[in-house]
């Protein structure tokens, strides 16, 4: 392939992975193959008989600087923008369909990096709309698997339900967090 | 800088109720230094108001002044700095500030003053008609009695709709300490109003034609603005929102940036949906809903739009409609403020004050609107409800008030939060009724005094957030561990400092703020995790003083320090570095004098050192370390008795207050065992002739020991 070919495939996958994350969509490798192979680059893409053309792709997004791509919970490699689309958000899209899955991880990231507990609301609003019931559900069911055991729940003494990791954070200054930003609003 | 500066608009407008003489001055060349806003009030009392005056004596003054930013289109440039003695400090009324947004502020310059200087006392009530250049003293016999709804309407139809009225309602009237003025019907200024009641001075008016200039490079200008634009958050400065978004790495629940797409302004018609990229700066003005924020999600339905201050993005003054409330309690049913003065009303019921959301909740908030901004009543920021609620919830009211008045008051509406109760209780207040009404009229100091109550039962109880010298703490050792705790220690007010708690609750990462931390105050040592304190180091001492300096500096510039400093920012690819000299590179292209961050910053140490000498002087002392630096004993006190320095306390330990003390004096350059600026200090600061006043009083640390 001649290296204006080269690039300008490298552009159209750059341009197919950031239209998907202005889209708040992940990406993966063979449907950015199909994008490109009916964007008219089947001759940059041909490859022996053997390859898997994926790969290519794979290969060509890897050199694209600002792309960041992740392994999805379905087992394939992810792509997107974080400009367009954050890491944080990307995560939550790809953990949508796994309840219990995206309670414990939200939960585990907000007490590792800020920290903080998180008030069970936060699960009720976008991006999350989860129900109620749903939420209880969850947790429940986190509260019987063993590779949840960390995700713990306290309320405060205004009756809100806070919920965080105790891998990250100490209950003793998780209820101390919670209180405090259950008072926020009287603190202004 | 040059005489035909831009930024500022040139005079000082000079009005002596006694005599009718008004008159203007040169701004620049009395006042250049001071730059504007407190800066002008406290040179006004240093030069002209003798130690010991009375609030309420006519030889107080009351000085409104802009600042050089106001009017220009710098974001959030609405502030007004009302400076006085101020009434409700007590036991000795000291110097002290109101502060108000709105459109005051740009109409004043508008009309051609950065400040006006109000002294003597009028004969009769009289109103202060401002339209450029003329100025007239208007008789308010009429207005006399009215509220501030009234008092405005009737104004504005006299001089015309683009007026703007700063006027006080029977609070200020009738001298009450705890009376306030309100521009444009809802912003107000806390603690003045009564000053302005004892000039028989009812009402300021402004129209202004003229405009603000801007002497620098106009693209370089509007460059600067776009780029401000660029580095807003929410409201407080919070710089991530409430909800993920895919335009955000982080967001924190407790962000004030909660205008998410799909919500909605539901009393709007019609409806306004929340839609776009919410991190656009065209969709600012959706981040914030303060209703929503302190009563919760079901505000949005009763939010018609977003209000606020001059030029200001924000939006943090949220308009209610609340239909429920005329027919109930027969009042308006719109009404709009924000932060404490939205919620002047829930705050007095034990039973709604503690949480968010409920339709009692936000009637009361209604009914308190309603009947503080028109009786022109202030909160103290919210110590007036809390005294409330710990006077009667702690039995002090029925074991001192009479039976009779005691009686009188439908305690059953307070026990069961109906809002109604406000109906009795608030104008009982601003007309000093009884002896209840008279006593809160004054504020916290003469509950003490009155009822020979002892401050230790306010100073101890860490409900109460009583700090000193009759005023609440304003995010202190809660929110900011020592540096908190110092900011709270130099006002004798409650100290209305934002910088600090602007940047510890942006809603960034630790990590984020502690890499921010280095490059601004030297260190990631400069701040830590709430409840998660560390002992006292100077870079802390060093972040307590750039609060504190750029507090000062936002007042006389006219910006917002509910918004500013712009230390952080949304932007991801700034690192979430705000801009530390953003103030210095507007007021450097307004006026077209370069003045970088370290001048700017100077200035700003100028004006709050002169209002430290304003202190030392009324009271008399220079051991401002014992006698004015105080803090109360609860923040020495946990409840679950943690020790200082264990996760989850914001118990702070003696010793270590006493370091950072120290670290803070040797930052400002105070002498350590008083607390006090030297002569030396006040000369490099451009104020010999207040360091060499207070050394001949001595007053100073070299003279007084």
């Amino acid at each position: 392939m001649s290296a204006i070919g080269a690039d300008d495939l490298a552009q159209a996958a750059l341009e197919t992975v950031r239209e998907a994350s202005a889209a708040t969509r992940l990406i993966a490798a063979d449907e950015i193959l199909e994008r490109l192979l009916a964007g008219g680059f089947a001759e940059q893409l041909q490859t022996p008989a053997e390859a898997d053309p994926c790969l290519w792709v794979a290969e060509v997004l890897s050199g694209l600087p600002g792309i960041a791509s992740f392994e999805s919970l379905s087992g394939r490699t992810v792509y997107h923008d974080p400009a367009l689309l954050s890491r944080t958000y990307a995560r939550i899209l790809d953990r949508k369909d796994a309840t219990e899955l995206l309670l414990a991880e939200e939960i585990r990231s907000n007490s590792r990096d800020y920290p903080r507990p998180v008030p069970v609301e936060l699960f009720e609003k976008p991006p999350f709309n989860l129900a109620p019931e749903t939420i209880e559900a969850a947790l429940k069911a986190l509260s019987f698997g063993r590779e949840f055991q960390d995700i713990t729940a306290i309320t405060t003494a205004a009756g809100a339900v806070y919920l965080f990791s105790n891998r990250y954070l100490e209950r003793g200054y998780a209820v101390f967090l919670a209180e405090q930003d259950g008072s926020f609003a009287m603190n202004p | 800088m040059a005489v035909r500066s831009g930024g500022f608009a040139g005079k000082v407008l000079r009005v002596d109720l006694s005599t009718g003489k008004i008159g203007t001055e040169n701004t620049l060349e009395r006042y250049a230094a001071m730059l504007g806003g407190a800066g002008i009030g406290y040179r006004v009392l240093w030069d002209e108001v003798p130690a010991g005056t009375g609030p309420f004596d006519p030889a107080n003054k009351l000085v409104f002044a802009a600042g050089v930013l106001v009017g220009t289109s710098v974001p959030c440039n609405g502030r007004t700095t009302v400076t006085t003695i101020f009434p409700t400090c007590w036991p000795k009324p000291l110097v002290g500030s109101g502060h108000m947004g709105g459109h005051f502020a740009a109409t004043l310059k508008y009309a051609g003053y950065d400040a006006l200087i109000v002294e003597g006392k009028a004969d009769r009530p009289v109103w202060l008609m401002i339209r450029d250049a003329r100025v007239e003293i208007r008789d308010a016999g009429h207005l006399w009695g009215s509220g501030i709804r009234r008092t405005t309407l009737e104004i504005s139809q006299e001089m015309g709709a683009d007026c703007v009225v700063a006027a006080i309602g029977q609070a200020g009237e009738n001298q009450a300490p705890m009376g306030m003025v309100v521009n444009s019907v809802s912003h107000s200024a806390g603690g003045v109003g009564g000053v302005m009641g004892a000039k028989n001075l009812k009402a300021v008016a402004v129209q202004g034609s003229g405009a603000v200039r801007i002497a620098g490079d106009k693209g370089e200008w509007e460059r600067l603005i776009k780029f401000h634009l660029s580095i807003l958050g929410g409201n407080n400065q919070h710089v991530v929102p409430s909800f993920p978004t895919p335009e955000a790495e982080y967001y924190n629940p407790a962000s004030r940036w909660i205008g998410q797409p799909g919500k909605h302004w539901g009393a709007a018609k019609p409806p306004v949906a929340i839609t776009g990229n919410i991190h656009d700066p065209n969709r600012i003005a959706y981040r914030t809903n303060s209703a929503a924020y302190f009563l919760g999600d079901e505000a949005w339905k009763y939010t018609i739009r977003g209000n606020g201050c001059t030029a200001c993005p924000i939006r943090c003054h949220t308009m209610l409609k609340v239909p429920s409330v005329t027919a109930k309690y027969g009042i308006p049913d719109t009404a709009q403020n924000t932060c404490v003065a939205l919620q002047f009303g829930r705050l007095f019921f034990e039973r709604l004050a503690g949480r968010k959301g409920g339709e009692a909740a936000i009637e009361a908030c209604m009914v308190g609107m309603h009947l503080a901004d028109d009786l022109g009543l202030w909160s103290n920021y919210g110590q007036l409800q809390r005294d409330l609620r710990k006077l009667y919830e702690g039995g002090y009211l029925k074991d001192r008030l009479g039976a009779k008045e005691y009686a009188s008051i439908p305690w059953d509406k307070y026990e069961n939060a109906d809002p109604a109760f406000l109906l009795d209780l608030i104008p009982r207040i601003a007309n000093r009724q009884g002896e209840l009404g008279e006593v809160l009229s004054r504020g916290t100091g003469a509950i003490f005094d009155h009822w020979s109550i002892p401050e230790a039962q306010w100073a101890e109880d860490r409900t109460t957030t009583y700090w000193k010298m009759g005023h609440p703490k304003h995010h202190a050792n809660e929110d900011d561990g020592q540096c908190g705790v110092i900011i709270n220690t130099q006002y004798n007010r409650d100290a209305q400092c934002h910088s600090h708690t602007n940047f510890v609750r942006n809603g960034l990462p630790l990590e984020v703020q502690k890499k921010l931390a280095v490059a601004i105050w030297g260190s990631p040592d400069a701040l830590d995790a709430p409840g998660d304190y560390t002992p006292a180091n100077v870079h802390k001492a060093k972040r307590a003083k750039w609060s504190l300096l750029r507090k000062e500096l936002h007042d006389a510039l006219g910006v917002c320090n509910w918004m500013g400093p712009w230390a952080a920012s949304p932007l991801r690819e700034r690192g979430y570095a705000g801009d530390d000299s953003l103030e210095s590179k507007f007021l450097s292209l307004a006026t077209g004098q370069v003045m970088d961050r370290e001048a700017l910053d100077r200035a700003g140490e100028r004006i709050f050192t002169l209002h430290r000498a304003l202190t030392i002087r009324d009271m008399g002392q220079v051991n401002m370390r014992a006698k004015h630096d105080i803090v109360p004993p609860w923040i020495f006190e946990d409840t679950s008795g943690a020790a200082p320095f264990t996760k989850g306390t914001i118990r702070m330990d003696p010793a270590d207050i006493a370091r950072a003390m120290d670290l803070f004096y040797a930052v400002m350059g105070w002498d350590k065992d008083t607390g006090a600026p030297g002569k030396a200090r006040y000369a490099a600061l451009g104020l010999a002739d207040v360091g060499e006043t207070l050394a001949a009083a001595k007053l100073t640390p070299e003279e007084g020991k």
